[in-house]
């Protein structure tokens, strides 16, 4: 209730400075009222005018009066102007005839709208590379021939066929796909793209996996690359599962694609890595096209006056990746450079972040909390239980026959009122559920219609606008578990979904009301580490208003960036880092630990209490949240002679000898750098991602400062995703020289008399070749810090590779899974200066979203504890994620419910069965079972049952 | 505490569907805190057990119960009813419960549903490991708190015997050999001179080589 939405609408102008812009906002006509349209699709299903699917990329038809799709928000049609026959030709109407509520708009002009803010954040995303008109590609000549995004459209189980992979030209079975990467990225031959997609490796192996999976038996998913860059967390393993499941991955760049016999299929050319010209059909080729910026919003940055590169992406600093040029417009999203979701939604918390801290002074003024009537005591009354089956439009009743389904719910026990809805959650039935509880006296409510993990919440609401206690609703997914999985078999589907109901029913009759658990938040936040992500968080959140505690190990402030002299931008970061230092040291809102350390935690989300050492001393300490940011380190390699040789370096070492003995660099003759040492090992199964970007960036400054010095790099795929490939390039033309090796066939290194001989062999020769070096470079690995410790307190988890793991890799990629408590930096996975900064405002973002709270309400869903008989056996305390059982002063099992999340873990291991999840309770689960199996169950074994 | 583990459902079937009225009966300690025997896996077995009734077309009827322990009296109280109840009880206690059980009830046929297994700890989460076999003369002193009449396959007192190979029992490779854990604690502990001292020769009559035992309290016994 507190983001309005307008959709169709474009900004037009933006007047005013930091704190108090008017921005004015086109509205483009709907021609449907939204407040009207109950999106019925009666106005799609009467439209005679069809038209091409833009959310299917041509390859589906709709209608002109449309939804984009099934799940958009706000689920209101429009009608397409550029399509309508009425506005085109002047007669039809078929829409406003056949409208239920007389939501058709065909008169509806443009108009604008003034709004009034103080932070302007920019997302206008990306557009796809068109590869239309490139000869040797032939899209748009060959039908088979098909873009990444399309093919997306195919794998969907709502797309056009259904997410049957099949060829365009003839709708047969397509069992040979073949994906060619970088089509629009990295190329300024056919496209002015010099750039990295950044995200096109991973969704290739991802299409090609979920194809493999459509498809079946004989597959075959081919992957034609460049270097794959799986450079992000888990994606390395993801590759390997990938070849795994028989995908190939050919390093080669097919250079035509011909038409098969009769237009179907495609035949494709290219020379594989000894040279050879290899000619291989396929029945689809997948065009995987990268990001471009808009031209729209090229045009909206134009209005504004932000600057863009000469990538044609919104430029920003290093220390400040979120801000534009223009004071109070925050930039985010593939608006700065192509990324993927988990980088995506970080950076779209960052820009929350600083929105936070310009508009602090107003935090919460113009919020609004919604109120409603006391609850109603329902404990001691009989059930009545009213059932609301909802049609979904067709969703459902286009299967289900939801008129026989709400007549089966009729005779069902404690059930006094069922109603059919066209949409049950839709505002006015909302409205109407909310009558009928107090007309009726219902104090139970069925739902039969989609998603409790959508819609629970709303329903809840409408509960307690009915004065009842939201936790006396119940839903049976008859939508997502029912009609769009079982189309096929109405009848079948319309018995299931009875039984849904009949369970939901039989669950809802045990359902208590349950009160929130209210929890003081103490308006404090704890950072542990004191690098470049805990100083950044720390400022974040203390520029909030907030009070932070910071506490950093060692004896001074600043981490990993006092070791690093220029991020790949070539800013100069220890001035940076300077800067950062002294603006934490002086904060009045912060106060900093060195030389401490946390060495107990107790409570939980809102209110936590720890321990904390700091030279030698002993205190107690409060805070409501927690952002670890404990960082990670540069290993140090065990191969190639590092240790043994003083000719051998890491990056840091390098960077340290240039600082303070630039002479002995200059001196040598040649340079060799080797990627990957300890990285994408069985050992350390992951990219260290911010590496090849390191060599290049002093592979450049070698060139420079000494352009007949021999540099060689020996890589096993260059990771220079996004924008970093321009220093690829630019090492290339500078005449740094790239030698591919691979994991089973290491470089070899030998200390010679005057100089290290590095062998390698040479992928296209087949030959070793024997490189003299004055010096060697290594890309060592980045390590996360060891946090045992931290996590054992906290009983947080790390990945395998000892990253701390994050509650959703995507979703939630600053979160942990334990409430209150947040990543940011290397600990979470390595990255360069930018990303840490980001991933340090994100995690401040959301850590002030709860200290900015006076108090929190915790889900009563949680898991009781019956301690008398609770034998102590521990199962549940070595089980739980989030440490809430817990070993009491005497010695017995108790359990902390505010640490409990009501995941059932407990109540599955527990063998005295003194754990039950409120309103999940096992006489609930069997009754459930009960209704279900009721006309099944009449065999002999039976009559002892006993729940 | 003591292990145990489910026999197979097959062969705890056969011992009790030619009954009318079976009863489950879970004992809540001991092989309840191992997931095997407790209240909750007799609800299990039970459940199980009415399903494969329903399967074959039998005509018996299937209860569950349980109580805390099944080798002291005064917990069977609640349970009474159940038991006399059943024509055969089918009992998820070790094998003191069971024999507990039938010295109680000698009208009743009690049959056994786990296999009793071992003495043990629980190491971690799911992994109970045998440390002790009850010899009646404990010898942790003299090993470094290590056992070497249960975690040695031969019980030998003086080891480590000649199939001690880098760290690991002759029988199995991932067995460590208990004396080689015995030899290395005692250097940690910088007391290796207690190794020299030879073991005497065991007495192996406290242990069940001399029948059946005992322990008596007679102050308890009043």
């Amino acid at each position: 209730m507190n983001i309005e939405l307008l959709t169709l609408s474009e900004v037009d102008a933006v007047s005013g400075e930091k704190g108090d812009f008017t921005v004015r906002v086109r509205r483009h006509p709907r021609y449907i009222d939204p407040s009207k349209c109950i999106a019925c699709g009666a106005c799609a299903e009467k439209c005679p005018k069809k038209t091409d699917d833009p959310f299917n990329l041509g390859l589906g038809k709709r209608k002109a009066a449309y939804i984009k799709y099934g799940q958009t928000v706000p689920l209101k049609y429009a009608i397409d102007p550029d399509a309508c026959l009425y506005m085109l030709k002047g007669r039809c109407r078929a829409c406003e005839k056949f409208c239920p509520t007389g939501a058709i708009l065909l008169d509806d002009k443009e108009s604008f709208t003034d709004v009034h803010v103080g932070s302007v954040i920019l997302a206008p995303g990306f557009s796809p590379y068109d590869p239309t008109g490139v000869d040797h590609l032939g899209y748009g000549r060959w039908p088979d021939v098909v873009t990444s995004l399309q093919f997306e459209r195919l794998l969907s189980p709502s797309g056009p066929s259904l997410g049957h992979v099949s060829r365009i030209s003839d709708n047969r079975d397509a069992k040979k796909v073949a994906w060619l990467q970088c089509v629009g990225s990295r190329n300024i031959n056919r496209a002015d793209n010099a750039y990295c997609s950044s995200v096109c490796c991973m969704y290739a192996l991802k299409q090609a996996l979920v194809a493999a999976e459509h498809v079946g038996q004989g597959g075959e998913f081919t992957i034609f690359y460049m270097d794959m860059r799986c450079h992000g967390k888990e994606f390395d393993r993801y590759m390997d599962r990938a070849r795994e499941a028989g995908v190939r991955l050919v390093r080669a760049r097919p250079h035509t694609i011909d038409p098969g016999p009769n237009n179907t299929g495609v035949i494709m050319t290219y020379a594989g890595e000894d040279g050879k010209a290899v000619r291989e059909p396929f029945d689809l080729a997948v065009l995987s096209v990268g990001m471009e910026t808009d031209p729209a919003s090229r045009d909206l940055a134009g209005r504004l006056g932000i600057s863009l590169n000469a990538h044609r992406f919104a430029e920003t600093a290093s220390f400040s990746p979120v801000q534009s040029n223009v004071p109070g417009i925050l930039v985010t999203g593939a608006f700065l450079s192509p990324k993927d979701i988990p980088q995506a939604v970080t950076e779209a918390s960052a820009a929350a972040a600083e929105a936070a801290r310009d508009l602090s002074a107003a935090r919460g003024t113009l919020a609004r909390e919604k109120t409603y009537p006391p609850e109603t005591d329902v404990s001691a009354t009989d059930p009545r239980v009213g059932v609301f089956v909802c049609s979904c439009g067709i969703n459902i009743a286009g299967v289900v026959d939801v008129q026989d389904v709400a007549e089966f719910a009729r005779g069902l026990p404690g059930v006094v009122y069922v109603e059919n809805n066209l949409f049950t959650c839709s505002t006015d039935t909302q409205a109407l559920i909310a009558e009928k509880i107090a007309e009726l006296n219902l104090n139970r409510v069925v739902v039969a219609a989609c998603t409790p993990r959508t819609h629970e919440a709303v329903f809840a609401d409408t509960l307690r606008e009915g004065a009842l206690n939201p936790c006396l609703v119940e839903m049976a997914n008859i939508r997502n578990q029912c009609s769009w999985v079982h189309a096929a078999e109405p009848e079948k589907a319309t018995k299931k979904a009875k039984d849904q109901v009949g369970m939901a029913v039989a669950k809802v009759l045990g359902n208590e009301p349950l009160d929130k658990i209210r929890v003081e938040v103490v308006p404090r936040a704890l950072v542990v580490g004191g690098g470049l992500a805990g100083m950044t968080s720390a400022l974040a959140l203390a520029g909030q208003d907030h009070e932070v505690i910071l506490v950093e190990k060692a004896d001074r402030l600043g981490g990993n960036a006092l070791l690093l002299e220029r991020t790949w931008k070539d800013e100069p970061v220890a001035q940076a880092v300077a800067q950062l230092v002294s603006r934490v040291e002086s904060h009045p809102k912060i106060t900093v630990y060195k030389n401490a350390r946390i060495t107990s935690v107790d409570g939980s989300v809102g209110s936590f209490i720890s321990t904390l050492e700091a030279g030698g001393e002993t205190r107690e300490i409060t805070y409501g949240a927690a952002i670890l940011a404990v960082g990670g380190k540069e290993s140090r390699p065990d191969e190639y002679l590092y240790g043994e040789d003083p000719r051998v370096l890491t990056h840091l070492d390098f960077d340290q000898r240039l600082k303070e003995d630039p002479a002995s660099i200059r001196r040598a003759e040649s340079a060799v750098f080797i990627q990957c040492v300890g990285s994408r090992t069985p050992e350390r199964n992951y990219c260290s991602r911010v590496c090849c970007t390191h060599t290049l960036k002093s592979s450049i400054n070698l060139k420079q400062a000494k352009p007949d010095m021999n540099v060689f790099v020996l890589y096993r795929d260059i990771r220079t995703y996004g924008l970093r490939e321009t220093l690829y390039q630019k090492a290339r033309s500078l005449g740094v020289m790239f030698i591919r090796y691979d994991l089973e066939d290491k470089p070899r290194v030998e200390a010679g008399a005057d100089s290290l001989v590095v062998t390698v062999k040479d992928h296209v020769l087949g030959l070793p070749l024997e490189l003299a070096a004055d010096l060697l470079v290594l890309a060592a690995a980045i390590e996360p810090a060891d946090a045992h410790d931290l996590l054992h307190l906290y009983h947080a988890s790390a990945n395998e590779d000892g990253f701390f793991t994050e509650a959703h890799p995507k979703l939630r990629p600053v979160d942990m899974s334990a409430d209150g408590l947040y990543i940011a930096g290397l600990i979470h996975y390595p990255k360069p200066v930018e990303e840490t900064v980001t991933q340090a405002l994100a995690a401040a973002s959301r850590a002030g979203v709860l200290l900015s709270k006076s108090e929190l309400s915790l889900s009563a869903a949680t898991s009781r504890h019956n301690a008398d008989i609770c034998m102590s056996c521990l199962a549940c305390f070595r089980m739980c994620p989030y440490n809430s059982p817990y070993i009491n002063e005497e010695g017995r099992v108790a359990h902390n419910e505010l640490k409990c999340t009501g995941c059932g873990i407990c109540a599955g291991v527990c063998p005295a069965k003194a754990f039950s999840v409120r309103n999940i309770r096992d006489d609930q689960i069997v009754s459930m079972i009960d209704a279900l199996t009721a006309d099944l169950c009449q065999g002999p074994g039976f009559s002892g049952s006993q729940a | 505490m003591i292990v145990g583990k489910q026999k197979p459902i097959e062969e705890t079937w056969a011992m009790v569907k030619d009954f009318s009225r079976v009863l489950v009966f879970g004992c809540n300690t001991c092989v309840a805190v191992c997931h095997e025997g407790g209240n909750k896996e007799a609800q299990i077995l039970a459940s199980l057990m009415r399903m494969k009734a329903t399967q074959e077309g039998l005509s018996l009827e299937i209860r569950d119960s349980g109580i805390e322990r099944q080798c002291e009296h005064e917990f069977f109280e609640s349970a009474e009813k159940d038991i006399e109840w059943a024509d055969a009880v089918l009992s998820l206690a070790c094998g003191v419960g069971v024999q507990f059980m039938v010295k109680r009830y000698p009208e009743i046929l009690v049959y056994p549903g786990l296999d009793t297994c071992f003495l043990g700890d629980v190491e971690k989460n799911g992994l109970f490991t045998e440390s002790c076999q009850a010899c009646g003369k404990c010898v942790l002193a003299e090993t470094a708190g290590i056992c070497p009449v249960s975690r040695c396959a031969k019980r030998v007192l003086n080891g480590p015997c000649g199939g001690s190979n880098k760290g690991a029992c002759e029988i199995n490779k991932d067995l460590p050999c208990a004396w080689q854990l015995i030899v290395d604690r005692l250097e940690a502990l910088g007391r290796l001179a207690d190794y020299e001292r030879l073991a005497p020769i065991k007495d192996w009559s406290t242990e069940r080589a001399g029948g059946p035992r005992k322990l008596i309290h007679e102050e308890f016994m009043k």
